[in-house]
């Protein structure tokens, strides 16, 4: 067993994983503190504690209006993606179909395209062809974004199963239906959910797409946040902001809990 | 043996069909309206009009050049922060792989309002002695490159972690333990076998941290302001605001050009250096 990195070594990756921990959670953490803030106005550290910011965020339809829609979208795009992510990734690892791996990497590509790209491309061709934008496209957007997260968690959990299961029902006569009940989908299930879970967090959050096919009807939350701080953020801002994170926690614990982050995430 | 079936197909169709729907033909669309102006049909006065304004010029210069120095902060911080991460206990390194994935996670939105709160003229950064005049930002970090380059690589770092992540547990740990054993120190083990072997991984990463800045809009925006314009925040204001549809798409073609020249520079570096 070798473990002897040197003594000053081990220090300094202490500090160094410290600091890294305190950079990139800081701006979450002040946000949260600026929501608990008894001042009215945004500081930080707080001056006292106060829960009437959240009262505010609750009570404003500034804030709820586009919650209720953004949550409405991120279902949406998340079973959408889930389900049809699911179908591609089944069919790929468990078929031999012609240019697989052609096939992956273009169910993968909607990750690298940046995506003012794609959003440019909606916008124009929802202006041109279908006379403005709506819910539905928003929602398709998303779908579009999120489906490779849904092809790589479900092939993820397919790669580290048997196939043999599926070929014993299959010769002992099951009909179809039944292997994708009964066999296919359950051992597919971590991978649905984290990958449900992923589509959903992606789409809650998206303000790009969301800024491009924006109209006074398409209000995302993200979009209501970032229309404030454009004019001016509040304590208010930063409580929606809060419960908004601690929706995406809770999505990310749950993704823990089932696959793993390490898994889902490399 | 399994006969020959539609069911391969009928999986993997939806997925094919949704992509070249929704995806294949906006993407296709903004490359052609590139080509053209309301009035004209095939041409390339965009690409005149875009080399030809000094605006334009300027705020790609700025887009590059933040684009560069982000993508290189963000890779020397994850490298070796994924070494590390690699080595820890399971414990820790769940706690550094939430800490890293939380943000991640975030909308860059609310993380900008974070920066912004921390960066503003009261902010706590303007109250650490000398840190305004060291910055030369009198005014606290807003309205500066440096501001927008420090958020921007919090929102950077993760991508760049993952992608580094990835290959460093795809080594062989008896790789490393041999070449301490053979008497390398552990920086030496660090420089000539695990960052070789974990090149493809920040190349990769570079790639999509450099893909990713350039192409941002909302934290330059939020932090850098109307005096610090970048090509991305042109594409947004001239597709929403102005209606320019050409105009926006003709400047994210060029962004896409550079991202691709990039990836094919960087990809060659990388294989020349593997063999």
């Amino acid at each position: 067993m070798v473990r002897s990195t040197p003594l000053p070594l081990r220090i300094a990756g202490k500090v160094f994983l410290v600091l890294i921990a305190l950079f990139m959670l800081a701006p979450l953490a002040v946000v949260v503190g600026a929501a608990f803030n008894a001042d009215q106005f945004l500081a930080f550290p707080p001056a006292g504690l106060s829960l009437e910011w959240f009262a505010d965020a609750v009570a404003d339809t500034t804030y709820t209006y586009p919650f209720l829609f953004s949550l409405q979208v991120a279902l949406i795009a998340a079973v959408g993606a889930a389900a049809i992510g699911t179908l591609f990734a089944i069919g790929i690892a468990r078929h031999k179909v012609p240019g697989s791996g052609a096939l992956q990497s273009f169910a993968l590509s909607p990750l690298t395209m940046p995506s003012i790209i794609f959003a440019i491309g909606i916008l124009q061709t929802v202006s041109q062809l279908l006379g403005g934008s709506a819910a539905w496209i928003l929602m398709l957007a998303h779908v579009v974004v999120t489906v490779p997260y849904v092809v790589r968690t479900v092939l993820g959990v397919i790669a580290r199963s048997d196939g043999f299961t599926e070929e014993a029902v299959r010769v002992m006569g099951a009909r179809w239906w039944q292997r994708y009940w009964h066999v296919l989908l359950p051992m597919c299930r971590p991978g649905i959910i984290a990958g449900g879970f992923l589509a959903f967090i992606v789409s809650f959050d998206d303000a790009v797409i969301a800024l491009f096919l924006r109209t006074p009807q398409l209000q995302t939350l993200p979009l209501a946040i970032y229309g404030q701080l454009e004019f001016s953020a509040s304590p208010t801002v930063a409580a929606v902001s809060t419960l908004s994170m601690a929706l995406t926690a809770v999505s990310i614990l749950a993704i823990e809990k089932i696959v793993g982050l390490g898994k889902v995430f490399s | 043996m399994r006969k020959r079936s539609a069911e391969p197909w009928l999986l993997v169709l939806p997925l094919v069909a949704l992509l070249l729907i929704a995806f294949v033909i906006p993407v296709a669309r903004t490359l052609l309206a590139s080509f053209t102006t309301d009035s004209a049909g095939f041409t390339l006065s965009n690409f005149t009009r875009f080399f030809g304004s000094s605006v334009s010029l300027g705020a790609s210069e700025r887009s590059l050049r933040m684009a560069f120095i982000q993508t290189i902060v963000s890779v020397v911080i994850a490298v070796p922060l994924a070494y590390i991460m690699a080595g820890l206990s399971a414990k820790a390194r769940a706690f550094m792989m939430i800490a890293t994935i939380l943000p991640l996670m975030t909308s860059v939105v609310i993380r900008t309002f974070g920066w912004v709160i921390l960066m503003g003229p009261s902010g706590p950064l303007a109250k650490i002695p000398g840190f305004l005049e060291l910055s030369q930002a009198r005014q606290g970090l807003l309205g500066t490159e440096l501001g927008v380059n420090i958020a921007m690589v919090q929102v950077l770092v993760p991508f760049a972690v993952l992608s580094v992540l990835g290959v460093i547990n795809g080594i062989d740990g008896r790789l490393r333990e041999a070449s301490r054993t053979m008497g390398a120190s552990f920086v030496g083990t660090f420089r000539h076998v695990v960052l070789p072997l974990s090149l493809p991984g920040i190349v990769s990463g570079a790639t999509l941290c450099f893909a990713l800045s350039i192409s941002s809009f909302i934290t330059p925006n939020l932090i850098g302001g109307a005096q610090l314009p970048v090509l991305a925040g042109f594409i947004y204001h001239d597709a929403t605001v102005s209606n320019d549809i050409p105009f926006a798409a003709t400047q994210a073609v060029l962004i896409l050009a550079v991202v691709v020249v990039t990836i094919a520079a960087t990809n060659r570096i990388a294989n020349a250096r593997m063999k």
